[in-house]
Parts: structure tokens; C-alpha cells; sequence
């Protein structure tokens, strides 16, 4: 096949060098933008829209896990969504009357955790009989179960409810009562705090978003995230290094899901409703389309490629509204833009060659504290001893 | 090198591939210390012995067993055969004939993977950043990078392996083999299309992990090559063993002769 090979510019060279440089302040300053845009913007529309993007960048992020870390086409991720979300509806509307210390399965904060676990549980269960097939067999597989999931939400009606939903009466509580000794000093009652509405929402998904980034990137630079790699890259070879293939699957598998868990309860507590119809099969393609926009594999990519996705589905709501057809028809521009995306920017926005070349400063100085006189790095010299 | 003590023992190998016979009631010894090389006309079955060695493949007859300074392992027997991964972990590493890189990762990664049998940390550390994980990958690096200068690559440490010539290729698929401290490293036609300086380099290289301590397996076509570094020569023929020795007795084996040669 041939290869175009890209023409050389200095700038490009230049921007590419100081992004993958100054990846920490491109966080630090979206961290800045983001936290502080519901000061400045009091239109609750554009709120309820960030706050949809966050929520989709953690599904994103945890789908990502899959093809883009461990190199696997899953298509039924929104089968763990689902999961997440039927964790928090069924417990708050199954023990919502009761009092007691069951009642504690009714807390966000409890069910949050819940939905993770039980996303990771039904990952595992998934994913050890089915990772043994590779490629478009496993791909087939993860399809059924995404059908499976939602078939068994419509139907077991005893337990979901079935095509009807389940209405969230719950809403997520802080209660720091048990801080009153220290803040009586400045406010006379005991914190509580209810959450409603799309604030409250849009800080509770901010703050996951941020410790799901955080988690992805510690991951991407340890022993397990380079297991990954090496099965995406080569799985004999992988095999051959010492990588127990099986094992790490089934690891990445379990992690993704559970953050799909995460991102499942979020949105039932959010929207106050789950029904089967929020978690169609389309809305795997979907998040799988944010990451291959982005870039597999890339964290900055599928930030970028999750944000430019859902606001342009809002986007086009908003301007084509007087032509309803077109609304309607909106995902025919999804599908424009991605064959577009893969005949000029295969490997997505920001490809991960472009986020990974670069070795972090940290490296450096262990390399160079190692030993002086072996090799230093930083000025490409070669220090080479004959004794070694 | 004059070690007695068997590192690898391969007890009557049968292995078919429906009703090929790839490999026919082989049987040798390799011995601590040694370089003994494996040679034979293509399809001798050679590539097979070692996908035997490195659990690749299941072998249809025979016991591999591995004996590492009084640590034994059973490779292959009649109850059951290793995985590749925990064939890698009790010591023994191999390269490939066609290069299997991790061609998107920088060499850096594609070694610190080496090390991967050699460390433990998981999940729990790598989200928490505990201190002994910090600790494990600053080992992980140190010694990574000390197998990047030992085959000569540190000049490209942050390359992606796929940009790599094809010779520096070979030297960091053995610098990630080696990253596995092995004791036993196979290499599956190392010097395959390398011109002759590289060729020098590589034989250099393979009498230098010798003098690490490692047993060094070759299969290799270049009979400059296998003259000049192996100790011991096994030599295979439609996947049975005609001959074993050191290389001038092999050398001038009629049935050697024979099969490389023909008769008239």
C-alpha cells in the first residue's frame, strides 16, 4: 500500500513538539475554561450541552480503553451504559420506601461505586468466555450482548419496568452534618445540600470527568497500560514478552466497563429517567465514532473528538430547526464527516504519535542520575564505555 | 564453554500438522553456556521445534524440559504444556524470524514491554501511584535503557520501532527479549538479510549475550555464521535430526553433505 508521505513544514514539526511538550497546561487551561463557564454563561441550554459532552467524554474515555489501548472492536459498550443506569434506577426504585440501613443503596454517592462494580462484573462474565474469539467474531459477540441487555431490560418488567421506565425520584444528596463542629463556625446550620438541576449535574460529571482523565493517563503509562499496547500491537509477540493475553483482556474489558457503570448512573440520576429506549444499539456506534474522530488510543483525541460530535448533533438541532427533516437526518452528517476523517486524517484529530513521541522530562533526569558516564540523553551523545 | 549440565532437554519431539510430518521423533540436549545452532534445509522443521520451545505450538509427541540450575520445568509433557507467557517468565526468551515488533510504540516502550515477566505492579498501583509502583518503573526504565545500549540502539530511544533500518530492528526485537532475562534465548535466523558488516555486529552481539551467562539456540542459514559462533551444531532433515556435533565434525558428516549438496 502506499503511503503519503506528509510534506515537511517546520511549524508543523514546531506544534507538534510543544503540544506533546505542554499536554499538562492544555489540561490545566480546559480545567480553568470549564470550571468556570457556569459564572459566565447563564443560558441553561448551553450548560445542560457542556454538561452532555462531559458525560459522553467518559464513556468515551472508558470505551477507548478497548480498541484504541487494547486494539478490540467492542460494539456493545452501551450494554454496560445501560447496566449503570439500570443499577441506579432499579435500587432507588426498589428499596425507595424503605428506612433503614438498606436505604443506603439509595444514595448517589453509594450507587455511584455500585454501578462501577457491577459494570466490571458483567464485563468479566462477558469478557472471559468471549475474549478467546479475535476480530469480527468478538466484535459479533459484543453486538448480542448489547441486544441482549437491552431485551432483558424490556422484558424482565418485575424488575425494570420493562418498556415503561423507571420514574428517579432520588436525587443526589451531600449531607456534611457530620462537619458541623467545624463549620458552625461560619454558617449556623448543618450542610446539607440537595442537587437538582443542571449545575449541581454539571460539577458532579466535571469532577468525574477529571478523575476519569487522570486514571486514563496513569494507566496509559504503566505496566498494564503497555500490556495493552503490546496485545494491540502484536498479540504472539505480546505473548512472547511474558503478557498473560487472556488476563488482560479481561482487565481492560472490566475497567472499560465499569466506567460506562459510572457514566450509566450519572446520566439516570440526571435525566431522573431510564427507559430502554436511551440505550439502542446506535448509541454504541456513537461513542465508538467520537473515539475513531479523535483518534484511538489518543486521551486529548477523544476529548476533542467526543466535544466536536455532541455539540454538533445540538448544533444541528438548533439551526436546522425550522426543517425538521434534516434534524432528523443529521447522522447522515456524522457519517459524511467520518469518511472524510478517514480519507485525509486516518489516524483521527490528534493521532497518538503526535500525544506519545515525546519523553516527559521525568525520564530524563532518571536517565540522566543513572550513571554519568553512560549516555546522556538530553544531548543525543552516545558516552559508550568499552568495559560494558 | 565446556558446561555439562543440561539446560533444555528435547525427548523424542513428534509434532504433525494434519498429515505432515514437521517434526519426527527429534531428540537433543542443550547444554548451560553453549551456542548451539539448529540448521537444515527449508521445512527441516526448525521454526517448529522452537514455536515447541515457546509453547507456540503444542507438540503432537515428545517432552520439552527445562532445567535451570535445579529449577525444573516441564515445557511439554503428557499432562500438559505452558502457556508462551509462563514459558517467558521461567526464562526463556526468542525473536522472531519475520520481526514481530510493537511497530507504533518508541523503543523505549517496546523494551520496557521486555520487562514485563520482571514486575508486578498492576491496577491498584498504576491508578494509586504508590510509591513501590514509582519505584518498580523507575527500575523498569533503568533497565530498559540498559538493554537499549547493550544492542547499540540508544542513539533512537524515543524512534518508533517501525521507522527503524531493518538491522536495528533485529538488535531491539533482542534487546526486548533480553529485557526478559532469559536464560535460554533463541533466535530464529537472526542474520537473515543483513549484509556482511551487520553480520559482523550480530555475531558480536550473540558472543556477547553468551558472556552474559545465557544459553544462546540459533537456527541461521548462513553456514559463515554457524561455523564461526556455534559450539555445538544439530542439524535437522525433513524434521529428523542427521547429525549433532561440534562444527568441524559436522562440517564433513556425509549424510550433512548430502543433504545440503545431494549425491551423485
Amino acid at each position: 500500500m502506499l503511503k503519503r508521505i506528509p510534506r515537511y513544514s517546520f511549524y508543523r514539526e514546531k506544534l507538534s513538539v510543544s503540544f506533546s511538550h505542554n499536554i499538562k497546561y492544555f489540561y490545566g487551561v480546559l480545567f480553568l475554561l470549564v470550571f468556570f463557564i457556569p459564572f459566565f454563561i447563564s443560558n441553561l441550554y448551553v450548560i445542560h450541552t457542556i454538561t452532555l459532552v462531559m458525560l459522553y467524554i467518559i464513556l468515551a474515555l472508558g470505551l477507548n480503553i478497548i480498541p484504541g489501548f487494547t486494539g478490540l472492536l467492542d460494539l456493545g459498550y452501551v450494554g454496560f451504559y445501560a447496566i449503570g443506569a439500570y443499577t441506579a434506577a432499579t435500587l432507588t426504585y426498589h428499596l425507595g420506601e424503605v428506612v433503614g440501613p438498606l436505604s443506603i443503596f439509595t444514595n448517589f454517592w453509594i450507587i455511584m461505586p455500585l454501578a462501577a462494580l457491577n459494570g466490571a462484573f458483567w464485563g468479566i462474565l462477558l469478557g472471559v468466555p468471549t475474549l478467546r474469539l479475535t476480530g469480527d467474531y468478538f466484535a459479533i459477540v459484543t453486538f448480542g450482548f448489547a441486544s441482549l441487555v437491552e431485551l432483558i431490560i424490556i422484558n424482565e418488567m418485575w424488575l425494570t419496568r420493562g418498556p415503561m421506565g423507571i420514574v428517579m425520584e432520588h436525587k443526589p444528596t451531600l449531607n456534611l452534618a457530620f462537619l458541623y463542629p467545624i463549620t458552625h463556625h461560619f454558617y449556623s446550620e448543618p450542610l446539607k445540600f440537595a442537587f437538582k438541576g443542571d449545575i449541581p449535574f454539571f460539577y458532579i460529571i466535571f469532577f468525574v470527568v477529571i478523575i476519569t482523565v487522570i486514571v486514563m493517563n496513569r494507566l496509559e503509562n504503566s505496566r498494564l497500560g503497555r500490556a495493552w499496547f503490546a496485545i494491540r500491537e502484536d498479540e504472539i509477540a505480546a505473548e512472547c514478552s511474558g503478557i498473560n493475553i487472556m488476563k488482560y483482556k479481561v482487565i481492560a474489558f472490566a475497567i472499560s466497563a465499569s466506567f460506562g457503570g459510572i457514566a450509566g448512573s450519572i446520566f439516570a440520576f440526571w435525566f431522573k429517567f431510564a427507559s430502554p429506549e436511551s440505550f439502542k444499539f446506535w448509541e454504541s456506534i456513537l461513542i465508538l465514532c467520537m473515539v475513531v474522530l479523535g483518534g484511538m488510543g489518543s486521551i486529548p483525541g477523544v476529548i476533542l473528538g467526543t466535544t466536536v460530535l455532541v455539540s454538533l448533533t445540538e448544533v444541528i438541532r438548533v439551526f436546522l430547526e425550522p426543517w425538521p427533516i434534516l434534524v432528523q437526518s443529521r447522522f447522515l452528517v456524522f457519517g459524511a464527516i467520518l469518511i472524510i476523517m478517514m480519507r485525509f486524517k486516518p489516524a483521527g484529530l490528534i493521532p497518538l504519535s503526535r500525544v506519545k513521541r515525546e519523553m516527559s522530562s521525568r525520564d530524563k533526569s532518571i536517565i540522566g542520575a543513572m550513571d554519568g558516564s553512560f549516555y546522556d540523553i538530553t544531548s543525543g551523545e552516545k558516552k559508550l564505555n568499552s568495559d560494558r | 564453554m565446556t558446561a555439562e549440565k543440561e539446560i533444555l532437554s528435547i525427548k523424542s519431539l513428534t509434532k504433525l500438522y494434519g498429515g505432515v510430518v514437521a517434526v519426527n521423533n527429534v531428540s537433543f540436549d542443550v547444554k548451560e553456556g553453549e551456542i548451539l545452532s539448529l540448521i537444515g534445509p527449508n521445512g527441516a522443521g526448525k521454526t517448529t521445534i522452537f514455536n515447541c520451545i515457546t509453547g507456540l505450538s503444542r507438540p503432537t509427541n515428545g517432552e520439552i524440559l527445562f532445567n535451570d540450575n535445579g529449577k525444573k520445568a516441564e515445557i511439554s509433557g503428557k499432562k500438559k504444556t505452558l502457556k508462551p507467557d509462563a514459558i517467558t517468565s521461567i526464562g526463556i526468551a526468542r525473536t522472531f524470524q519475520n520481526i514481530r515488533l510493537f511497530n507504533n510504540l518508541t523503543i523505549l516502550n517496546n523494551v520496557k514491554i521486555g520487562r514485563h515477566p520482571r514486575s508486578k505492579k498492576n491496577f491498584a498501583g498504576a491508578i494509586l501511584r504508590t510509591r513501590s509502583q514509582k519505584n518498580e518503573e523507575k527500575d523498569i526504565l533503568k533497565s530498559a535503557v540498559r538493554y537499549i545500549v547493550f544492542v547499540g540502539l540508544e542513539g533512537s530511544i524515543m524512534e518508533i520501532a517501525s521507522n527503524l533500518a531493518y538491522g536495528d530492528q533485529r538488535r531491539l526485537e533482542i534487546a526486548r527479549a533480553l529485557a526478559t532475562e532469559p536464560k535460554l534465548f533463541l533466535l530464529d535466523e537472526p542474520a537473515a538479510g543483513m549484509n556482511p558488516k551487520e553480520t559482523g555486529e550480530l555475531m558480536e552481539l550473540i558472543r556477547r549475550i553468551r558472556d552474559m551467562g545465557i544459553t544462546v539456540l540459533v537456527i541461521e542459514h548462513d553456514m559463515k555464521v554457524v561455523m564461526e559462533i556455534s559450539d555445538r551444531i544439530v542439524v535437522l532433515e525433513y524434521g529428523k535430526k542427521i547429525a549433532d556435533g561440534p562444527p568441524e565434525e559436522v562440517k564433513n558428516d556425509p549424510a550433512v553433505v548430502k543433504a545440503y549438496l545431494g549425491t551423485d
